[in-house]
């Protein structure tokens, strides 16, 4: 059986810098994209989401995943569930905290992956320092079982809207990378808006070339 | 690299259950009937965090949103709902509720003397 070299699941931390907050009655569509391009390879992930806000603190997101393989065909490779939980009101505190936890089911490496992060975010006027940790434990037949620790900064300012330019830096997994990002928000009507996001990070950690590319879009409703 | 995690999830929780111990802050208040937020201008001191209690009399939810404020929050009819600001400068801080943005609209006025809290 063909088994892809190098999987999202087990290689890639550039992922969202998730905000602790969590808006009530709130139903979305995402979606995102990952390109990674090194010396050697090229990976490609893509991701789509439907979420909802089952209480006024906490946000459930079914995902599925695909990923391109080394033959260049795109399939489904994972189902991802994750849980958002704001733990504390937005301004109450001198930091803004929310919990994240995720389960992942890999299907083409058959893997498992649990994770439980921290979200923590700080504003300082116009501008918000956001950081999350997480704590990952991946498990399965073709992969390493073993524990994994993901850190990931983003440093934003609040321009308009529409245009709010960030910094992310991500670390993990021998991985240190960095780089400019942007994120924006555009109001339709009542609570549909649409959210976008992007970002390409470059790895500081090794030699060689290493950068991602991250885009997300959000359609809240 | 396990050990430099677990540190900082303790670290960070130590520091949660500290934060949850403080803070008692100044209240205002703001009322949301029929499609109207009142008083339109509230008037907070600067350089302090304070709490806003929001009560929505009407029979229906608002979405309180500020991009100045940084708050997006859900009012839900015949509750009250807190959203905590500042500390802020001073300045104008524009809001409105989302499902009735024609009407429900007002500003909180940041000035550096507290003085009257609405007009």
């Amino acid at each position: 059986m063909f088994t892809p070299r190098y999987v999202f699941a087990d290689g890639i931390v550039v992922d969202k810098v998730y905000h602790p907050y969590v808006i009530a009655n709130e139903k979305e569509f995402e979606w995102r994209l990952m390109s990674s391009q090194t010396d050697t390879i090229n990976r490609l992930a893509q991701q789509f989401g439907l979420g909802y806000s089952i209480a006024e603190n906490v946000a459930m997101e079914f995902y599925i995943i695909g990923e391109r393989n080394e033959l260049g065909d795109f399939t489904a490779s994972a189902f991802e569930l994750e849980a958002r939980w704001m733990l504390t009101e937005q301004g109450q505190y001198a930091f803004d905290w929310g919990a994240i936890f995720e389960l992942e089911r890999n299907t083409s490496v058959n893997s498992i992956e649990a994770s439980a992060g921290l979200a923590v975010e700080k504003e300082f006027e116009k501008t918000s320092l956001t950081i999350n940790w997480f704590l990952i434990y991946e498990q399965g037949s073709q992969i390493d079982s073993e524990f994994e620790t993901e850190f990931r900064v983003k440093y934003r300012y609040r321009y308009i809207p529409e245009i709010q330019p960030a910094i992310e830096l991500y670390s993990g997994e021998d991985y240190f990378g960095i780089g400019p990002a942007i994120m924006g928000v555009h109001r339709i009507e009542g609570q549909r808006q649409i959210k976008w996001e992007a970002g390409f990070i470059t790895e500081l950690s090794n030699k060689g070339k290493d950068h991602t590319l991250r885009l997300s879009v959000e359609y809240e409703f | 690299m396990i050990e430099v995690g677990l540190k900082q999830i303790i670290l960070a929780l130590l520091l949660l259950s500290h934060e949850l111990a403080v803070a008692k802050n100044a209240e205002f208040y703001i009322t949301l009937e029929k499609n109207t937020f009142s008083p339109p201008r509230l008037h907070i001191p600067a350089d302090k965090k304070v709490r806003i209690i929001i009560t929505n009399l009407d029979n229906e939810p608002e979405e309180f949103d500020s991009f100045d404020l940084n708050r997006e929050k859900v009012l839900f009819p015949g509750k009250k709902s807190v959203i905590y600001v500042g500390p802020l400068k001073p300045g104008i801080y524009e809001y409105f509720g989302e499902f009735h943005p024609n009407t429900a609209k007002g500003s909180i006025i940041v000035k550096l003397k507290e003085s009257n809290n609405a007009d």
